[in-house]
């Protein structure tokens, strides 16, 4: 198949992209002199897709909540008994997957055999293998991982927050399920899901790197399998979200040296993806920063005072269908934190935003789009991300562009409601 | 790399990684690891970058990164064997990215070399503010289970030497420093370590020397050595310790003293036999300990070059200590007596291998590299890295394996267990 080839004079980036007739988007963004080869094929699928409609049927399937991350575990199984790490492992290629709230990854990193291991990536993506045998004996495993994070203070501090935010969006259920819910995960429920989401026109393959081109898409046309994609889209069910959240407090006590915080702003502003979301992730995480940032009064004041330290940072998270900011740290009092936070969205309101701040900090988010194109993993990550909401990551300039000072003014009233924020604390036992 | 001297104790190395987008300094100040100044090494770096005569105050500190696109400063401390080395770091995109021709890399330097020499914010405020902040780190450790589990292991097993003290220093000698104190620790110091300026990405290196040299030419120093490292030896038995927390998962470390000192012509085979144990997916502990008895999440293990020694970790039900304990033994047995197909001694040398070649997208993984090859006093390129690994042989993994001993085990428990 014929690529096309687009080139960016901003950065010095260049990409080679199309559809494959079974659907399947090609990403190849070749970077000269590189020793690393990253590759990940992903599915627009993750933990908050257990309600859906599957194309062509009119009855809804649900499933059991852990089950897209079950399924990632469960695609190392291969039909003929053997190991997929060793396939990769034969070739020095470190393999790995993930399965974040909407998106699940099959991924290596190599210096050499790009060729081989993107076969072997290939390959065993599109081969699922469930039995009830295979099935069980993942219960042990998945069962491990998810004691592990219960004893994660971190963890929990995050999740409580979005059942603080959330009274219904799944972005408020664990990743990996429950011990409970993967109990009832089959090797039909597992068949459904892939047969669904594993379709080839709802995933994409990026790869980033030292590679070369025609050989990569060489690998990727012979490795498809034969895929018939889907003319119409899997309808993803979520439970209406109201813009209320479900309670502004909570509080967990847990073997933590000292006590962690996180508050959370949620953004109603939702629904819509390309480039105004990410013109709305730019005012966002500008304001974060404004705000809360380390140039900030506020964090000066708090750090000064011994009410934070190093760890305070912020986030903002967007996808179409939920969104959401975060403000973290440790502190010996976090609702005085939480208060002072208060207060100085009321001082702001007041006061207004200060220019000066937002030039200079506008500066950042470009700096940070620049670097993210050096490290081949954080590269090809984004460039997903960006490809799963409808966004272009060449195009980031534009939508930077846009932003004016008026623009994130605006952002701030929408945003920073103090009635759509919570608390969640995580206290010593 | 080139390499520039600036005078006895001051070299500026340059790796030209133009390939990437960003400029990386990076400055590297030796101590010796020892009970009377560990305490304070750790506090000082958080304390210099609170200001300099550049920036004298935080927030300008700040403002001043935000101006340079978001250039990351960090700063702290890094533990390697003898050596207690108090770093600053500063990333920032390369001069040929910046939209409006601005000199990124030399401001960046400025920035940098007036934080390490002209450090301003020694007032009691600040220092109070900061040891709080370093106590809270100390404490905080233990919110990483799978980490504390090692480094209580790591503790126990070298009492009594140097090693055994904690990289960010203990809460007892943090707390009873004074602003003073560090002051003066800092004005000895500064003039009587080896310091390493690092910078990898694109720029002028004879440029940046000048700056470096222009801020330290009216200063006197005193010559000085990287700090030596000691080969660790154990004092023979297997010590145990058990703690017990609020916790869901149990954690084990067990501590291995290897017999293979970072200098020694078989540390390549150590590497390979580490690898080919519990280096990875494709290793042993994996795929038997996880994968076949399914009695955890992770299993693997590591090594610290500068000591010798080797760590195994593994999340387990506390339950199955004894199955995955004689497990992890018994994966080891295997590697020595030389159990190891074809296929696990290439994908080790392989992951190896590919983990090197990987350092040269990468200008901080390069940095800390090239530091670890210096404070082991080998030197070697990646290059040489990479040949080495490849010439080992299975002789010699049988050979580094047999030195492997048992020192320390340690288990991190529940309360009721």
């Amino acid at each position: 198949m014929e690529l096309k080839h687009i080139t960016s004079d901003i950065t010095g980036e260049e990409m080679y992209c199309g559809t494959h007739p079974s659907g399947l988007g090609i990403y190849l963004i070749p970077k000269k002199d590189y020793s690393e080869t990253y590759a990940i094929f992903g599915t627009r699928y993750g933990s908050v897709n257990s309600k859906f409609i599957v194309p062509g049927e009119t009855e809804v399937t649900e499933v059991p909540d852990g089950i897209a991350h079950y399924l990632e575990h469960k695609m190392f199984d291969q039909p003929d008994g053997s190991n997929v790490f060793d396939k990769f492992a034969k070739y020095g290629g470190n393999a790995n997957a993930f399965t974040s709230f909407d998106m699940t990854a099959y991924l290596f990193t190599a210096t050499e055999h790009i060729e081989e291991n993107l076969a072997a990536l290939m390959d065993y993506v599109q081969s699922p293998y469930y039995t009830d045998e295979t099935v069980q004996k993942e219960q042990g495993i998945i069962g491990q991982e998810i004691r592990m994070y219960d004893d994660s203070g971190n963890w929990k501090l995050f999740f409580n927050l979005l059942n603080c935010l959330y009274q219904n969006h799944p972005v408020k259920k664990e990743i990996a399920g429950t011990v409970e819910s993967i109990s009832h995960i089959t090797p039909e429920y597992l068949y459904k899901c892939y047969n669904t989401f594993y379709n080839l026109s709802n995933m994409s393959i990026v790869v980033v790197g030292g590679f070369n081109v025609e050989s990569v898409l060489d690998v990727i046309e012979k490795g498809i399998k034969k895929n018939e994609p889907f003319t119409e889209e899997i309808k993803k069910i979520y439970e209406d979200e109201p813009s209320e959240i479900a309670k502004p407090y909570a509080e967990q006590k847990m073997s933590v040296a000292s006590p962690l915080f996180m508050i959370g702003f949620k953004d109603t502003d939702t629904g819509y993806g390309g480039e105004r979301l990410i013109k709305k992730y730019i005012e966002v995480s500008i304001l974060l920063k404004m705000l809360f940032g380390r140039s900030s009064r506020l964090y000066k004041e708090l750090y000064e005072s011994g009410l934070i330290n190093n760890t305070f940072q912020t986030d903002y998270t967007v996808q179409t269908s939920y969104a959401y900011s975060a403000i973290e740290g440790e502190s010996r009092d976090s609702k005085a934190v939480y208060e002072a936070v208060k207060n100085e969205i009321e001082r702001v309101r007041r006061e207004g935003l200060n220019e000066d701040d937002f030039n200079r900090i506008k500066k950042v988010m470009w700096g940070r789009y620049i670097r993210s194109h050096n490290n081949v993993e954080e590269y090809a990550g984004m460039f997903m991300q960006f490809l799963f909401v409808g966004a272009d990551y060449f195009n980031y300039h534009d939508a930077y562009e846009k932003v004016t000072f008026d623009d994130v003014k605006r952002r701030f009233e929408n945003h920073f409601v103090t009635e759509r924020s919570a608390l969640s604390v995580i206290n010593p036992m | 790399m080139d390499s520039l001297k600036i005078n006895d104790n001051i070299n500026l190395y340059y790796v030209p990684m133009t390939k990437l987008k960003t400029t990386s300094i990076g400055v590297y100040i030796h101590r010796p690891l020892r009970e009377k100044e560990v305490s304070k090494n750790a506090l000082l770096p958080y304390v210099m970058k609170r200001g300099c005569a550049l920036c004298p105050e935080s927030g300008s500190v700040f403002r001043r990164l935000e101006e340079l696109y978001g250039a990351s400063l960090s700063a702290g401390i890094l533990k390697r064997g003898g050596d207690h080395t108090i770093y600053f770091s500063l990333e920032t995109i390369s001069d040929k990215y910046a939209p409006n021709g601005e000199p990124l890399t030399a401001d960046s330097m400025k920035l940098l070399m007036s934080m390490v020499f002209e450090p301003s914010a020694f007032d009691n405020d600040t220092v109070a503010q900061e040891k709080k902040n370093a106590v809270d780190r100390i404490t905080a450790e233990i919110n990483d289970k799978r980490l504390y589990a090692q480094l209580r292991c790591s503790e126990e097993m070298c009492r009594g030497e140097s090693f055994a003290l904690p990289r960010l220093g203990t809460k007892e000698g943090v707390e009873a420093l004074t602003a003073d104190a560090l002051k003066e620790h800092y004005e000895e110091i500064i003039k009587s370590s080896v310091i390493d300026v690092y910078v990898c990405g694109g720029a002028d290196i004879n440029a940046l020397a000048k700056q470096v040299n222009d801020c330290t030419a009216n200063m006197t120093f005193i010559k000085a050595q990287i700090p030596p490292s000691s080969l660790f030896d154990g004092r023979g038995g297997v010590k145990r310790v058990t703690d017990h927390m609020d916790v869901v998962q149990g954690k084990l470390s067990m501590g291995f003293r290897t017999g293979t000192a970072a200098n020694s012509a078989n540390y390549a085979a150590l590497m390979v036999m580490n690898s080919i144990y519990g280096g990875g997916a494709h290793s042993k502990l994996f795929n038997n300990v996880r994968e076949k008895l399914s009695l955890c999440y992770y299993a693997s293990s590591s090594l610290v070059r500068s000591k010798g020694i080797m760590f195994v970790n593994a999340g387990i039900e506390f339950q199955n200590f004894d199955k995955a304990y004689n497990e992890i033994l018994a994966q080891l047995d295997a590697v020595k007596n030389g159990d190891i197909s074809e296929l696990e001694f290439e994908s080790s040398k392989n992951a190896l291998v590919n983990q090197l070649e990987a350092y040269k997208d990468d200008q901080i993984a390069m940095q800390l590299y090239l530091i670890d090859e210096r404070i082991s006093g080998t030197n070697y390129s990646i290059d040489k890295m990479k040949d080495m690994i490849n010439n080992v042989t299975l002789d010699k993994v049988k050979e580094a394996a047999a030195e492997v001993k048992l020192d320390t085990v340690y288990f991190l428990t529940g309360k009721e267990a």
